[in-house]
């Protein structure tokens, strides 16, 4: 429940008044004074049995006209949220963080994990937010937005490495990188000590698991079998392909350098294609060592992203710097409720002005 | 000539409605004795709008700077008292002519009765029983009192039921001179206490006049059947009207009023039966047609 709308089907029992009104007013048509009625026989009052088709038609829209004027409601948005703390999520029950929390005295604030990416999740559902609501994020580090955020609400930023966090950043645990190797078993455990050898090149950073099949978290296959085709079904960002060695050329020496291996168009090709983006080389550097590291840093040049820039770790106060939010994206597409509601509305008063005729 | 009922119904002016029936109207109900004005000389008055201008005395503006009316001695003794009948019942409405009711029908014939007792100089007061009380205008003559009687007529609304026989006797003090007495009323409740105290005016020799109004539907018993009607006088109760029983209803609505009639002529009370659609102007006639 992004709001509390909702609330709105509580005052569903407002239908009862139609349904009340329809039977006072059936009692109240059934007689008609008569000054000489005294010299009539008495009967007794009896319910008028036959309902007249405008009427009911007439109640069914109004009750229908009440319904969907609540569903119109219950979709509407309205700010109604207060005071709250954005915090992340590695900063929960923090004591760096309540200390936040309450040196920008928003104890009973409340709370609410920090979205992903702040800047724009807020622009887009700051609308909830009552106009006087004071927003405060604490994080450790926020990316900086390229343009300063737009915002109808003042917020407050708490942005610090906190001591306990940056023990734990001192020792980050290794990010691991999913591989397929599709080789003969005989050359599997080259691959294996390769793959071994860039996990201590990164001082650990990275942690090389090797499968045999590959997942959506694969980044790499390596297809060293020459001779046949992998299946099409296989996707990843990169593949390593091992090409049948060419004819001549100083292939079978081993390259000194890498430099000179990715320089050398015949011996390392480099072409995108349907599966991913394919390296092709006829001899992959499994036994040279600067080969090896040679290739290893073109690949990380190559797969690498760069951490963006961090905020200043300060506390800081963006002033709001619009009027009013902008406009919420109603959800349940309240246009055929409006349209619906109007030709409700007209149909009721068109049958109540041929009731009364 | 316009129809009268259609008239009633329209004209919010109730003097419009008079000057209409009373031209169609000969002049006078009784043999009145007076000869003119200024005959004999009274008294002086402050002139009021509606006095004739040749009754104004141009000697005395001149002297005084203010109009003055030169008041006659009046030779007419006759009082005449206008009795309405306002109860919930009298708001019968016609079922042919939309707009019209008993209540309007009655009010249009006294106020006719009252311009025809200001023109003859007599004293005319009202009485109208209305919501179990008795608003009582006292009589008196002249223009400003028409004035009075026809806006005490235009007050009224037909609401509730008669008042009481206590009510009533001890209001009937006002009849100490001879007078005529012009009651109109639907006589549904018969015997009642307005019967009662007409009755016992005119054991007192007092010229009472009867006026019962029906509406056409009544007569003929052509009532809508499958509705259920009730009495508005009476708070419960519901009646059915079908083919079967509208012969009892014509039967017992025919017995009762020749019960009216039976107990009018033993007390020597002229009874002038009228239906609303009628053109009040026949009416009237048939009202103050000397019965003797």
């Amino acid at each position: 429940m992004t709001s509390m709308q909702p609330l709105w089907w509580f005052a569903l029992p407002v239908l009862l008044l139609p349904l009340w009104w329809h039977l006072q007013k059936r009692e109240r048509t059934r007689t008609e004074p008569l000054a000489t009625a005294r010299f009539l026989p008495a009967a007794a009052p009896r319910q008028q049995r036959v309902p007249r088709l405008v009427e009911l038609l007439l109640l069914l829209i109004r009750l229908l006209l009440l319904v969907v004027l609540l569903a119109w409601l219950a979709v509407l948005a309205m700010p109604w949220k207060r005071d709250t703390v954005f915090i992340a999520s590695s900063l929960n029950d923090e004591p760096w963080t309540v200390q936040q929390i309450h040196a920008a005295g928003m104890d009973g604030a409340a709370r609410e994990p920090l979205p992903a990416d702040v800047w724009t999740w807020l622009a887009r559902n700051e609308h909830a937010w009552h106009p006087s609501a004071r927003l405060l994020i604490v994080a450790r580090d926020l990316p900086m937005p390229a343009l300063p955020p737009r915002l109808a609400h003042t917020i407050t930023l708490r942005t610090s490495a906190p001591a306990a966090a940056q023990r734990a950043s001192a020792a980050p645990a290794p990010h691991e990188r999913h591989v397929v190797v599709a080789t003969a078993p005989q050359r599997l455990p080259r691959w294996q000590a390769l793959f071994a050898a860039f996990s201590t090149a990164g001082e650990g950073a990275n942690r090389y698991i090797i499968a045999d099949t590959p997942t959506s978290t694969t980044e790499l296959i390596v297809w060293d079998r020459p001779e046949t085709q992998p299946p099409s079904s296989w996707q990843a960002p990169l593949w390593w392909r091992t090409t049948a060695a060419p004819a001549s050329g100083p292939a079978s020496g081993p390259a000194s350098t890498f430099q000179p291996f990715i320089a050398q168009p015949a011996l390392f090709t480099s072409a995108p294609s349907q599966q991913g983006l394919i390296w092709s080389a006829a001899q992959w550097p499994l036994t040279d060592a600067p080969a090896a590291r040679a290739l290893y840093e073109h690949w990380q040049r190559q797969s690498r992203s760069w951490p963006a820039y961090a905020l200043p770790a300060s506390i800081q106060t963006l002033p709001a710097q619009r009027k009013s939010p902008l406009p919420a994206t109603i959800a349940n597409s309240p246009e055929w409720l409006a349209i619906a509601l109007l030709a409700l509305f007209t149909i009721e008063r068109i049958l109540a002005h041929v009731r009364r005729r | 000539m316009l129809e009268t009922s259609a008239l009633v119904t329209h004209a919010a002016d109730l003097e419009l409605v008079i000057r209409h029936v009373l031209a169609g109207l000969g002049h006078g109900i009784h043999a009145g004795r007076e000869r003119g004005a200024g005959v004999e000389f009274s008294e002086y008055r402050a002139y009021a709008p509606g006095d004739e201008w040749r009754r104004v005395d141009w000697k005395l503006l001149a002297r005084a700077d203010r109009y003055y009316v030169r008041e006659a001695e009046r030779d007419s003794h006759v009082g005449v008292w206008l009795w309405l009948d306002a109860t919930a019942s009298m708001a019968e409405p016609s079922r042919r002519v939309p707009g019209l009711d008993k209540f309007w029908f009655a009010r249009t014939a006294l106020a006719c009765v009252a311009a025809i007792a200001q023109r003859q100089g007599d004293a005319f007061g009202l009485v109208v029983c209305t919501d179990g009380r008795i608003d009582f205008t006292p009589a008196s003559r002249g223009p400003r009192q028409l004035q009075r009687v026809l806006a005490a007529l235009q007050r009224a609304k037909p609401s509730g039921v008669l008042p009481d026989a206590e009510i009533l006797r001890a209001n009937l003090h006002f009849a100490r001179s001879q007078s005529m007495v012009f009651a109109a009323t639907d006589a549904l409740d018969w015997p009642s206490p307005l019967s009662e105290a007409l009755i016992r005016l005119r054991h007192m020799r007092h010229d009472v006049r009867l006026l019962a109004l029906r509406t056409e539907a009544e007569v003929t018993a052509h009532l809508a059947s499958g509705h259920a009607y009730r009495d508005p006088e009476m708070a419960s109760g519901l009646h059915s009207f079908d083919r079967d029983s509208r012969d009892a209803y014509s039967a017992a609505l025919g017995a009762h009023f020749s019960a009216v009639r039976t107990d009018a002529r033993r007390h020597d009370v002229p009874l002038c039966e009228a239906q609303i659609e009628q053109p009040l102007g026949e009416v009237l006639r048939a009202w103050l047609r000397n019965p003797r």
